[in-house]
């Protein structure tokens, strides 16, 4: 310790001296430093400085973007149509953004939308019908143009929903679509719909990060609360992301946003980021605090905790292709065995809550079929894989994987998994492990026995999680003709009470045939100083920044 | 042998070094497990579309003709003078950033960290090798040693949330992680060293702002290398004060300051000068676990975050430049053993 303040002092005294060295130099040393702490002070009162260690993957174009982070930034700066109400419980509540009104056919194939007038472009051009149909088009347009398509456009299908988009009047849209789609309004919700200036959106040309121009860095329209005033990006990651008060969002004389200046710091881990908020570095910690650590926080007085609903989803898939799970006996004796609530409540400590859906709870279309199965209902296990020849001598025997470094905790999951499943006394669990380079290859390659994976939805709507008991991507090579075509009849319908029914009806073959084995759905959390309020977390996870105010 | 022709054939016989390390590492990213192409892809991941990239990316060519290429890029010498830095290809994650800019943008802050790190080390380090020298085999000299085993054994990162936590969370003094304050603009890019660049600009508060920033992570690293420095400091400085010379001028009535770092350090310092060499170039490739839980965005990072995405080019770059880091810190410590003991003649 004495080293260290030698050391320190040492520094100290070195460039003290230097400093002092000129006495000139000194006095606009000292003018400046008064300068700057007067702006610094002022400033903090309307900046809020958030950690996360979160990062945009590769691009602010509404077109290629597909990671939360890169579309949370995209919400704050540019605009769709249609946006989920802050606070809802459902997802599927929508208020009207650069749209004020709505309407569709009743087959759910052409809608029509009223545009907000007097909302203006970055370069002071008003927002009208043709910048509605150009960010689509051009959407559309770039999805065969890459390899790995315009990553969210073509993820969310829009070139198969999408038929046309015509201009009706300077403030008139119509989107025809080629089928009845009844989430489309989620779909319009959503980031990949934001609306971009073609001034800054070149037709067929993807954007990119710019270094040292965060305008040119998004081609989104400016008609969001705040503009994205710098983007400084180090060997491909985030250094730092700014956000400044955009004067001609349409919704400023209502006093939005809150807080004028907002700025990302980008950290390395949930231990880091966790200090930085303990050490009142940061305002906010969002995404992610470790769940391990939010019950100690709460008890911290110098922060508060805000904790809210959410729509991802842990799941656990069976390659169905080949012995043991090629038996859907066998996957429901598995099924049975597991333990979510020892999960949700020892590892999230209570901030997960268990799934027996693949739709999230709250949601609409969430049952609690698999809830049938029970949790660690040995005898169920026990009799359903008795009928297969396994017992106590000949355990049944399989590898049952996760991710490291992709989603919260896994290898504490598994752990308690494997407990759960052998407590049984019949089955036999080998935990492997792979980073998420390897574990996508193993996926494609179909190496997997069972396999953890885990959702977070495009769009809020149970048409983007029911399609998960059978969706080709995931490789367990399990089809069902029914399912898919009660899933279809229900993206078709606009009758909620209908949609719920088919929705029940889709989980409860899920039941039989266990393909999928939903696991929980966790909730949302952010840490921030006590002196910050208006952080609404729903199920969306949608951070608005905007609302927020210190 | 000349001085001159010394340091051409050093530089010459860098590359070969630097062929078999490349060639080393690009065998051993191809055969690990994991697919750079399948990380692009989720919902849409057909097997034509991921052909497509895999033929955007290269990845589609015999091995040979992927190593040629890359092997084209690095000398392509008219690349290296538009951009300032050699062609290390593009990123495979990043597909529209290159590597080499990738690389050196991440340098100054590894650099940043190396330098003041190894202030640290090396004051720390030879201070307390010298004295526990001087007290042989004294309480002082025990606690020393003990001090060196225990700062070379202590986990950097254990050490690092140590320092975090007493000097960041409870007393408030300085920064946890990040390279300045998050509300102050980094000084304008001189040197990319934020706290030599701050003062260029004049700016006091960002120079203790940077430095606020910098101080936990150098001393967390500097504390952990010191423990090498102290013990080499105290054996080699135990063998030379027992020499004839340093009798002789104490006999002439020096100050006993100056036998023992005018006449016995220096005789002592060539072994320390090596492993300070050594350690910097190794600081120089990025102190991983350092940055990591100072989230201190260098090349140790970088590495990392690559191999994560098997962004082969990347971490094919990353170590081209770690190899030439290495070659030139050991030319330079060479050429500086001829400064240190005039007996030398390269």
């Amino acid at each position: 310790m004495v080293l260290i303040v030698i050391i320190l002092s040492s520094a100290t005294m070195y460039y003290a001296t230097t400093a002092i060295s000129n006495i000139s130099i000194l006095s606009d040393q000292v003018t400046s430093l008064q300068n700057a702490l007067n702006t610094k002070f002022a400033s903090l009162e309307t900046t809020l400085v958030v950690g996360t260690t979160d990062t945009v993957e590769l691009t602010l174009d509404p077109a290629q973007a597909y990671d939360y982070f890169g579309w949370n930034i995209m919400q704050q700066i540019g605009g769709t149509l249609v946006a989920v109400n802050p606070g809802s419980a459902t997802g599927t509540d929508f208020v009207g953004d650069l749209a004020t009104s709505w309407n569709s056919s009743i087959d759910t194939t052409v809608w029509d939308f009223t545009l907000r007038t007097g909302v203006k472009l970055s370069d002071g051009v008003t927002l009208n019908a043709t910048h509605i149909k150009y960010s689509f088009d051009r959407s559309i347009a770039l999805i065969p143009s890459i390899p790995e398509g315009a990553p969210a456009t073509a993820n969310l299908g829009y070139d198969l929903i999408f038929n046309r988009t015509e201009v009706l009047d300077t403030y008139k849209v119509r989107f025809v679509l080629n089928f009845p789609f009844s989430p489309f309004l989620g779909i319009l919700a959503c980031r990949a719909s934001g609306i971009v200036d073609p001034k800054y959106a070149p037709w067929m040309v993807q954007v990119n990060y710019t270094a040292s121009d965060a305008r040119a860095s998004t081609p989104l329209a400016s008609v969001g609360p705040y503009i994205l005033s710098k983007w400084d990006r180090v060997a491909g990651k985030d250094q730092e992301i700014r956000l400044d008060a955009n004067p001609d969002y349409w919704n400023a004389p209502s006093g939005y946003p809150k807080t004028k200046h907002i700025i990302f710091k980008f950290y390395s881990d949930e231990t880091a980021l966790r200090l930085a908020i303990s050490a009142g570095d940061v305002d906010m910690a969002y995404r992610n605090v470790a769940a391990n650590d939010i019950n100690d926080l709460q008890t911290n007085p110098n922060v508060k905790v805000w904790q809210g609903g959410g729509a991802f989803i842990q799941y656990l898939c069976f390659q169905t292709k080949r012995p043991p799970f090629n038996d859907p006996r066998v996957r429901m004796a598995v099924i049975a065995a597991l333990n979510r609530t020892a999960v949700t409540q020892t590892v999230f400590l209570g901030l997960a809550k268990p799934l027996y859906s693949i739709i999230p709870i709250g949601m609409l279309g969430h049952s609690e079929a698999f809830k049938s199965l029970g949790d660690a209902n040995y005898t169920l296990t026990r009799s359903l894989l008795a009928q297969l020849g396994y017992d106590e001598n000949h355990k049944l025997q399989f590898d049952l994987w996760y991710p490291t470094g992709h989603y919260q905790q896994t290898a504490e999951q598994s752990l308690l998994y494997k407990q759960a499943l052998e407590g049984s006394g019949v089955i036999s669990v080998n935990l492997k492990t792979a980073d998420w380079s390897s574990y996508k290859q193993n996926r494609d390659n179909e190496i997997m026995d069972a396999y953890i994976y885990g959702w977070y939805p495009d769009y809020m709507d149970p048409d983007d999680y029911a399609f998960l008991y059978w969706a080709g991507w995931l490789h367990t090579n399990y089809s069902n003709a029914t399912q898919v075509a009660l899933y279809n009849q229900a993206r078709s319908s606009a009758n909620a009470t209908l949609r719920i029914q088919l929705y029940g009806m889709i989980d409860n073959i899920a039941v039989q045939q266990c393909s999928v084995a939903p696991l929980f759905t966790r909730g949302a959390w952010a840490v921030t100083k006590p002196n910050v309020y208006g952080v609404y977390l729903d199920i969306t996870e949608d951070m608005r920044y905007w609302l927020i105010s210190k | 042998m000349g001085l001159r022709s010394y340091v051409i054939t050093r530089i010459i016989l860098t590359i070969p070094t630097l062929l078999l390390l490349l060639t080393a590492v690009f065998v051993m990213m191809r055969i690990l497990p994991g697919d750079p192409v399948a990380l692009h892809f989720e919902k849409k991941a057909t097997p034509e579309a991921m052909e497509q990239m895999r033929h955007q990316l290269g990845l589609d060519k015999p091995l040979w003709a992927q190593y040629f290429d890359y092997l084209g890029g690095i000398v392509d010498i008219g690349y290296l003078l538009q951009h300032g830095y050699p062609n290390l290809g593009k990123s495979m994650q990043v597909t529209t950033e290159d590597v080499g800019g990738q690389i050196f943008s991440a340098f100054p802050a590894t650099l940043e960290l190396a330098i003041y790190s190894m202030i640290i080390a090396s004051i720390i380090g030879i201070l307390l090798g010298v004295a526990a020298s001087k007290s042989y085999n004294s309480v002082s000299d025990h606690l020393i040693r003990g001090f060196g085993i225990v700062t070379y054994a202590v986990p950097v990162f254990f050490l690092g949330l140590v320092l975090q936590l007493i000097f960041g969370v409870y007393l408030g003094w300085f920064r946890t992680g990040l390279r300045i304050s998050p509300i102050v603009e980094p000084p304008a890019h001189v040197t990319g060293l934020y706290t030599i660049d701050s003062l260029l600009e004049g700016n006091f508060i960002k120079f203790v702002e940077s430095f606020k920033s910098l101080l936990l992570p150098s001393l967390t690293l500097g504390i952990i290398l010191s423990g090498v420095f102290i013990r080499l400091t105290r054996t080699n400085m135990l063998e030379t004060l027992r020499l004839e010379f340093v009798t002789a001028a104490r006999a002439r009535g020096l100050k006993e300051d100056t036998v023992t770092f005018g006449y016995a350090l220096r005789n002592a310092f060539l072994p320390i000068l090596t492993m300070m060499g050594l350690q910097f170039a190794l600081l120089l490739g990025g102190a991983i676990l350092t940055e990591t839980t100072f989230s201190w965005p260098g090349l140790g990072r970088y590495i990392v975050d690559r191999i994560n995405f098997r962004d082969y080019t990347a971490i094919q770059g990353a170590v081209v430049v770690f190899g030439l880091f290495v070659t030139f810190v050991s030319l330079v410590v060479d050429l500086l053993y001829a400064y240190f003991d005039p007996r030398i003649r390269l």
